[in-house]
């Protein structure tokens, strides 16, 4: 049983991520040593530059990628030694639209509900509820080539929100979005973390991240180079881009 | 460890309906060739050859057609399916999701035996029509065309992960699958055949998977049938192994 107070959404230990190559000196180290607490309930930024190793970590966390060394905890569950329980509390909407471009919003949502184990009736339940969430109702039988780049963000959204996991991570949720829409799914977002989502969101637009972010980790490297409040990075009367550009200085 | 049904039944389920939206190439086109080779073998050569093996040669021949399709359909159904996942990154899908990987193996190729079945279905239907169709032992039959559907959909599964562009995910199929295939005796009798080239027939296993099938449908065995049994149920524990092994290391999908 999960203590809220005691036990963090996510906590990463010394996690190091090493890509083989054909030999020893072809190896890249994409993360290395990255230590991370997120508290439940938090709306965290992570940032970097690309090639920084954000993508990396996520891959670590939910499965994508093997870590390694290192372990990562979501609520306190290994995702390693217990990966079949690990993933069913997170959800990931990624960078890429790594679906089938001939399925529906529906279909997205039912087949990875479906993956996730949850029955028929609570499927369906659940998948009309999130297509009102998203103002999808219009656009649930089109297939996801044909929506617009909003349009697919949040069939994205709603097929990683299927099975109600505790973590959200959000890999650029709005690349390609255009302003309208970028609001509009920042409204989304916020709502979420409102009602108690703990998000993890990366972004290259630093304006998403102040606006909607309580909690900033910087990577850079393959190593947080710097982790604090939103507040923290602005000290000094600094915006977070300022903050940022000098973190990442090389 | 609780079995993920519900995850299992989706990805069969998908299969399915993938199968079904692209029709004219995963249902008609092999029916198509079945029942030509039917139409040609059976009823066009067929009728000028009184009967072989104590039967028609239209019966003789159509367990070998069928096993032909039923690997076709297999092997395409999963490495394509899987192919397709690498190359649009679907697979991340799967590997999110709580899938152990002995799930992962069934559900691949499970769905890739549901797609040979319905094609095996639909070319009995034609076989029927010729009057090519006899079942003399239906467990056996069914046990092989299951058989067979795992062991090509396992292989579909390697070949779809080692392959890295289209032309790769064909190698196996030219040349491999199809020439073992045609030598395995589908088409003729190994009493036919110079001593040699029956002792080497003998070390394909396409031979004893094509016997198998005739046998539980005509009755009519050229292959000693214990080795039959073990060659084909050696070959899936062994394949079901490995690529259970290549899942849990994550070759060429997780990286």
């Amino acid at each position: 049983m999960s203590d809220n107070t005691v036990v963090p959404m996510l906590k990463i230990k010394n996690l190091v991520k090493v890509y083989k190559g054909g030999k020893k000196k072809d190896d890249k180290t994409a993360v290395d040593g990255i230590n991370l607490s997120i508290p439940r309930g938090a709306f965290f930024g992570l940032l970097g530059p690309n090639g920084a190793g954000k993508s990396t970590t996520i891959h670590c966390i939910t499965g994508i990628a093997q870590p390694t060394s290192g372990t990562i905890l979501i609520d306190g569950v290994d995702v390693v030694a217990d990966y079949k329980l690990a993933r069913t509390k997170v959800g990931l909407s990624p960078q890429e639209f790594n679906v089938d471009i001939f399925s529906t919003p529906t279909e997205l949502m039912d087949y990875m509900g479906g993956y996730y184990g949850i029955p028929y009736e609570v499927r369906m339940a659940r998948i009309n509820e999130l297509i009102t969430q998203f103002d999808l109702g219009e656009h649930r039988n089109v297939k996801f080539q044909k929506l617009s780049g909003g349009l697919k963000r949040r069939a994205m959204l709603g097929r990683a929100l299927v099975h109600t996991p505790d973590l959200l991570i959000l890999d650029e949720p709005t690349a390609g979005v255009d302003v309208e829409q970028r609001r509009a799914l920042w409204a989304y977002l916020k709502k979420l973390n409102e009602d108690g989502k703990t998000i993890i969101l990366t972004s290259h637009y630093l304006e998403e991240i102040e606006y909607l972010c309580n909690d900033i980790a910087v990577i850079d490297g393959g190593k947080i180079v710097w982790q604090g409040t939103k507040e923290a990075m602005k000290e000094g009367g600094k915006s977070v881009e300022e903050r940022y550009l000098e973190l990442t200085k090389k | 460890m609780t079995v993920n049904w519900i995850g299992l039944y989706t990805m069969l389920r998908r299969e399915v309906k993938r199968t079904l939206r692209v029709s004219v190439q995963t249902l008609a086109a092999p029916v198509i060739s079945a029942a030509l080779y039917i139409f040609i073998f059976g009823t066009v050569i067929g009728s000028k050859i009184d009967s072989f093996a104590g039967v028609p040669y239209i019966s003789f021949v159509f367990p070998g057609v069928l096993m032909l399709s039923i690997i076709n359909a297999s092997f395409s159904s999963a490495s394509s399916a899987l192919f397709f996942m690498k190359f649009t990154r679907g697979i991340e899908e799967i590997l999110i999701t709580p899938f152990s990987y002995i799930e992962m193996l069934l559900g691949f190729v499970g769905s890739a035996v549901a797609r040979a079945m319905i094609v095996a279905f639909l070319i009995l239907l034609v076989g029927m029509l010729f009057g090519a169709v006899t079942l003399t032992n239906p467990l056996m039959f069914i046990f092989y065309v299951a058989a067979i559907s795992a062991i090509f959909a396992m292989l579909g599964i390697i070949v779809a992960l080692w392959a890295e562009g289209f032309e790769q995910l064909q190698m196996l199929n030219t040349f491999v699958i199809t020439p073992l295939t045609y030598l395995g005796g589908i088409f003729y009798s190994i009493t036919m055949l110079p001593a040699l080239a029956a002792q080497i027939t003998v070390l394909n296993p396409f031979f004893y998977f094509a016997d198998g099938i005739r046998g539980a449908m005509i009755g009519y065995h050229e292959a000693n049938q214990t080795i039959g049994l073990v060659v084909t149920i050696g070959l899936v524990v062994v394949l079901g192994l490995f690529v259970t092994q290549i899942f849990k290391r994550g070759w060429k999908i997780r990286s």
